[in-house]
């Protein structure tokens, strides 16, 4: 009988560190998803949908999501506080919502990099359109040019981070100064097309979805795809920058991804990109998501999303000359 | 007549069993939210919104319609009652209704009129919202960054004025709001402005918590303050009858709380400028009228006219938002955020599309509103009653709400500390008799002149021309400029007008 307990401490001891091994990480209690912005936002939604989905499938072992929003310091106070989570049973249950518009102010105003976490997948991708509003100046993109050439002042309104960097890429294409082509920064993409619907400005920058109510209604009209190929749909008329003139096309990735802190055991970044893997393969991903949000089903998993995530945090840098 | 039409189509929509009890359930949560210290209608709403995301979207709305409706008539409690204001819009409720519940024992009187008046005005907004909803919301449209600009510079030269009795520790404290917003990202350039290296300091100073600590926190420390000095008095006795309006107060309370709601609706229409702006300006409308007590010392008109403003300003502000799917307010961005997540997409189309939805949901607020009258109405016996609770019970009750609210907004410590710092603050502004209003003001109203007027710069190249072509723009300029030169110019004639007298002598 002593002999048959000592057997299985043995193999118990054996085994314990076994069962913790590659993929066999199982969510021990309940998971804090972090986003850095507010309830109600786009990242927001996003962090829910995904959770919810989770939870629905069972991918989580049966424990909850807390997603919290910690809107401290612009968002920098909860990226550093993930990215400093010490290593254990909590740096395995933290998850941090992590997109191109959170990395960029992060690289520029603190010292927190990429490095101090764990990239783990990035689940869709996004692309800006220049739309006209109804009483506009210039009918298409290359009277915009035009008129600039001439002396004449536009204004394009457009939300934060994501939609400055495709900006700057824009006229540094378009060899134009930001006087020449000026841009104002709104909070929100709605607050952007709240100003042309009011004829305030020339032009507007739009993500798909955004615009889409507002395409319809006949309120606004593409002008310029902000993309090496063509939009679908209602944007499939508007021309990409090498169709308006002698240009190359401007894109700029605006991608969503999720990542974990640092710290976080292999095994369970492992666990956590197979379930997001599984989410991101989902049919209602595709529909109720990407679908209805007009995103780019553009999936990369672990390995992948952190080349990505590298090659865009070092082309950032070297952007603003950091 | 097809608008009514809708609106009772929208009756039918609001009435099942279901969406009747999330009215109400609405418009009792709103009020509980909108009477504690800093959980005002966009937290209420951005913590419930969760919640509602399994709910049909016609249900959800209507809970959050009505809570952010009833949170308006909420917010006036605290503020009259313990001169705490319960959300920001109630800022200006404090300064009337404190002192007619305290200095003047009419408690009960002045929970009603800002009852009465919250009602009146919501009434009038959805109305003009019903019938003009699309207009209205077109009209909103027409104010850019340069109308924007002109009406703030207007709004922020009066502060200073209209507030406390003396006009230099009024305009020393709208530029130290001013100073303490402009901490934070620049919202432009994305460049971090006053950090001091701080990662915290980098989002700025948040809101909520620095309210709730200037007026709430602050409050805690004078009410410490003024038992050392003496033991609270024990009030007489506060019945319902003795509690209701005369006539007379009615009749007071009437035209200013009509013309705060016309005023209201308008000002919730404007991209951005939300209910607080609105009581704000509805009380310095009223400044300009006749009052039968000077504002400030607990007169009826003063509660009457912003208490009005702030619920047409709830109402006007889904104009753009059902008629554009644009948000008038922090709150109307989280309702927008609710909408998507319900399957529906907000945009010009939504009439069009989903009139029972639309409809619907403009029905609720009328419901909303009649709801919240009753059970603001019913609690009233219960409220008064807070005043004759001992300042030792109050005391830590007050502290734990202020800790909870601040430490709510962004789920962090941060929200104490800065609340804490800013109680202290304004503990000692009261001490040195400093107003806490008008940094509270330029506070909310800074970010957004600061932003209107660099984007009216850089769509005009750095010319002025633009605050003077558009006729919105040019009418606004010229109140700036006479509020400019109106001392400057009664200096002048009175000194003249005296020395004639004198030789006349």
């Amino acid at each position: 009988m002593k002999k048959i307990l000592a057997i299985a401490a043995i193999a118990s001891l054996i085994s314990a560190p076994l069962s913790a091994g590659a993929s066999d990480f199982t969510p021990k209690k309940d998971i804090e998803w972090v986003v850095t912005s507010s309830p109600g936002g786009g990242s927001d939604i996003y962090t829910r949908f995904i959770s919810d989905a989770m939870t629905k499938a069972n991918l989580a072992n049966g424990k909850t999501f807390l997603v919290t929003n910690k809107t401290d310091g612009g968002g920098e106070v909860g990226r550093l506080n993930v990215s400093r989570t010490a290593a254990g049973t909590r740096a395995d249950h933290t998850l941090l919502t992590f997109n191109s518009g959170d990395l960029m102010p992060m690289v520029k105003n603190t010292s927190n990099r990429l490095a101090n976490f764990t990239p783990l997948a990035i689940m869709a991708e996004d692309k800006q359109l220049l739309f006209i509003g109804e009483s506009a100046k210039y009918k298409t993109f290359d009277e915009v040019i035009k008129a600039v050439k001439s002396g004449a002042k536009v204004v394009i309104a457009g939300s934060k981070g994501d939609d400055v960097a495709t900006y700057e890429k824009l006229i540094k294409e378009l060899k134009f100064t930001e006087d020449q082509l000026a841009f104002i920064v709104n909070d929100s993409t709605s607050a952007a097309i709240t100003s042309i619907l009011g004829g305030h400005v020339d032009l507007v920058m739009s993500k798909p979805a955004a615009a889409d109510q507002y395409v319809v209604a006949g309120k606004l009209t593409p002008v310029l795809a902000l993309s090496s190929t063509r939009f679908t749909g209602n944007l499939r008329d508007a021309p990409r920058l090498s169709e308006v003139g002698s240009y190359q096309d401007v894109e700029f990735p605006v991608w969503r991804g999720v990542v974990g802190p640092k710290t976080m055991s292999p095994e369970a970044a492992a666990f956590w990109a197979k379930s997001l893997k599984t989410v991101a393969e989902s049919e209602a991903w595709q529909k109720d998501y990407i679908g209805k949000f007009k995103l780019i089903p553009s999936f990369l998993d672990q390995q992948a999303a952190k080349a990505f995530m590298t090659k865009f945090e070092q082309d950032y840098l070297k952007s603003i000359g950091k | 007549m097809e608008n009514i039409n809708m609106l009772l189509q929208g009756f039918s929509v609001l009435l099942t069993w279901q969406n009747v009890f999330v009215t109400f359930l609405g418009a009792i949560l709103g009020l509980i939210v909108g009477a504690m210290p800093g959980i005002g209608s966009l937290a209420g709403v951005a913590l419930l919104l969760p919640l509602t995301y399994s709910f049909n979207p016609t249900t959800a709305v209507i809970m959050l319609g009505s809570l952010y409706y009833a949170n308006m008539f909420g917010g006036a409690f605290s503020a009259i009652l313990l001169n705490i204001p319960g959300d920001s819009p109630a800022v200006m409720t404090a300064l009337d209704g404190y002192p007619m519940a305290t200095v003047k024992k009419r408690p009960g009187q002045a929970l009603l009129v800002s009852n009465f008046s919250s009602f009146i005005g919501g009434f009038i907004g959805m109305i003009i919202l019903t019938f003009t909803g699309p207009a209205l919301a077109n009209i909103g449209l027409k104010f850019g960054p340069s109308e924007m600009t002109a009406l703030l510079l207007v709004a922020m030269t009066s502060i200073g004025w209209l507030v406390g009795e003396n006009p230099s520790k009024g305009l020393l404290l709208t530029l130290f709001g001013i100073l303490l917003a402009c901490m934070g990202m620049d919202t432009l350039t994305g460049s971090p402005r006053y950090d001091f290296g701080n990662e915290y300091l980098l989002g700025g100073i948040p809101f909520t918590p620095f309210v709730i600590g200037m007026v709430g926190f602050s409050q805690v420390m004078i009410l410490m303050d003024e038992r050392l000095v003496k033991a609270k008095e024990v009030t007489e006795k506060l019945t319902i009858r003795g509690s209701l309006l005369t006539k007379h107060d009615l009749k007071r309370l009437l035209p200013p709380a009509l013309r705060s709601g016309v005023l209201g609706t308008f000002m919730g229409v404007l991209p951005g400028a939300g209910a607080t702006a609105a009581s704000f300006m509805g009380y310095a409308v009223q400044k300009s009228f006749k009052s039968e007590e000077p504002l400030g010392s607990g007169a009826v008109e003063g509660i009457a006219s912003c208490e009005a403003a702030n619920n047409g300003a709830a109402a006007g502000s889904f104009a753009p938002l059902l008629a554009l799917g644009i948000p008038g307010s922090g709150t109307g961005a989280v309702l927008l955020g609710g909408l998507m997540l319900w399957g529906l997409n907000p945009g010009p189309l939504l009439f069009t599309n989903e009139p029972d939805f639309a409809w619907g949901l403009i029905a609720s607020l009328f419901l909303a509103n009649v709801v919240a009258l009753m059970c603001a109405w019913g609690v009233i016996p219960l409220l008064i009653k807070i005043l004759s609770v001992p300042t030792r019970l109050i005391i830590p009750c007050i502290t734990v709400i202020c800790i909870v609210g601040s430490y709510s907004t962004s789920n962090s410590m941060y929200g104490v500390l800065v609340m804490l710092i800013s109680g202290v603050l304004g503990y000692v502004m009261h001490k040195f008799r400093y107003p806490a209003a008008p940094v509270l003001l330029a506070f909310v109203l800074a970010p957004m002149l600061e932003s209107n007027m660099r984007k009216s710069f850089i769509i005009s190249r750095g010319s002025l021309d633009i605050f003077f072509d558009s006729p919105l723009s040019l009418a606004f300029m010229t109140i700036f400029i006479v509020i400019l030169l109106f001392p400057a110019a009664r200096a002048v004639f009175g000194s003249f007008t005296r020395t004639k007298m004198e030789t006349a002598k």
